[in-house]
């Protein structure tokens, strides 16, 4: 089953998410800070999404990217940014940095499941 | 003023106190929740899915007006410690911690909207794939 890795400070987010993706055929692992997620990462694990937070101390959203697209094998691993965030300037600057998508919080749970399922291309 | 000021610093240590207080009680009462839904195996519909994740942005919201907090306290005590011994030269310098306060406000304001997500942001569609 594809690995999705969900980076978020928030553990009551973290529980949102997986509440809504129980049900999918996929392998979840949740991370409360990015140098946890990015350490994995760089030690071999090779996830088949990421889905971050933005706003998080001491690593943000846009510096776990950029760490993620600085490691070979997850050079090209879809990235989606699942924020309360929803300033223009951020988007733009998440997309000039590789994200693959935005998802604006409160997540509808139908349209997380559709966007995983669309960047996994699950039938 | 200098004793105004250290209540007024007092005050705001207050509000920030219980806004710490409410960030956790509601986390968890939040989580308390979700080990009971996980553990009897509820499957929640998507409505009250969206809801549970109030929680998050509340947490959101209130780290933000601490941090404003924390921004005007700063500004005050560097005018009491700076200005304590002269009241005079303290009044002279009030209208540039106006300015400082003012600043502050504003970066508060935009954080309130910044971080409203789809609950201030209706019109977003909420997902945008590059």
């Amino acid at each position: 089953m594809p690995l999705v890795i969900f980076v978020d400070d928030s553990e009551t987010a973290l529980a949102s998410t997986r509440m809504v993706t129980d049900t999918m055929p996929i392998t979840v692992k949740q991370y409360l800070n990015a140098p946890d997620a990015l350490r994995e990462i760089q030690a071999g694990m090779t996830p088949d999404l990421i889905i971050t937070d933005m706003n998080m101390p001491v690593m943000n959203g846009f510096e776990f990217l950029q760490g993620v697209r600085a490691h070979a094998a997850t050079a090209r691993t879809p990235v989606l940014m699942l924020t309360t965030e929803t300033r223009d300037e951020l988007k733009q600057q998440g997309k000039a940095l590789g994200l693959t998508g935005w998802i604006v919080k409160p997540f509808n749970p139908a349209q997380l499941k559709q966007a995983i399922a669309r960047v996994l291309r699950l039938a | 003023m200098m004793q105004f000021l250290h209540t007024l610093d007092g005050l705001l240590e207050h509000i920030k106190s219980v806004e710490r207080e409410t960030i956790e009680l509601t986390q968890q009462a939040q989580l308390q929740v979700v080990r009971f839904i996980e553990k009897q195996g509820l499957l929640l519909d998507d409505e009250t899915l969206e809801v549970m994740q109030y929680q998050d942005i509340i947490a959101q919201q209130l780290g933000a007006t601490i941090e404003a907090i924390e921004s005007a306290q700063k500004h005050l005590q560097y005018f009491t410690r700076a200005f304590s011994e002269d009241d005079s030269l303290a009044a002279e310098n009030l209208e540039k911690m106006h300015g400082k306060l003012t600043s502050a406000l504003d970066r508060a304001r935009e954080k309130h909207s910044a971080f409203g997500g789809k609950i201030q942001h209706q019109d977003d569609d909420g997902i945008e794939f590059f």
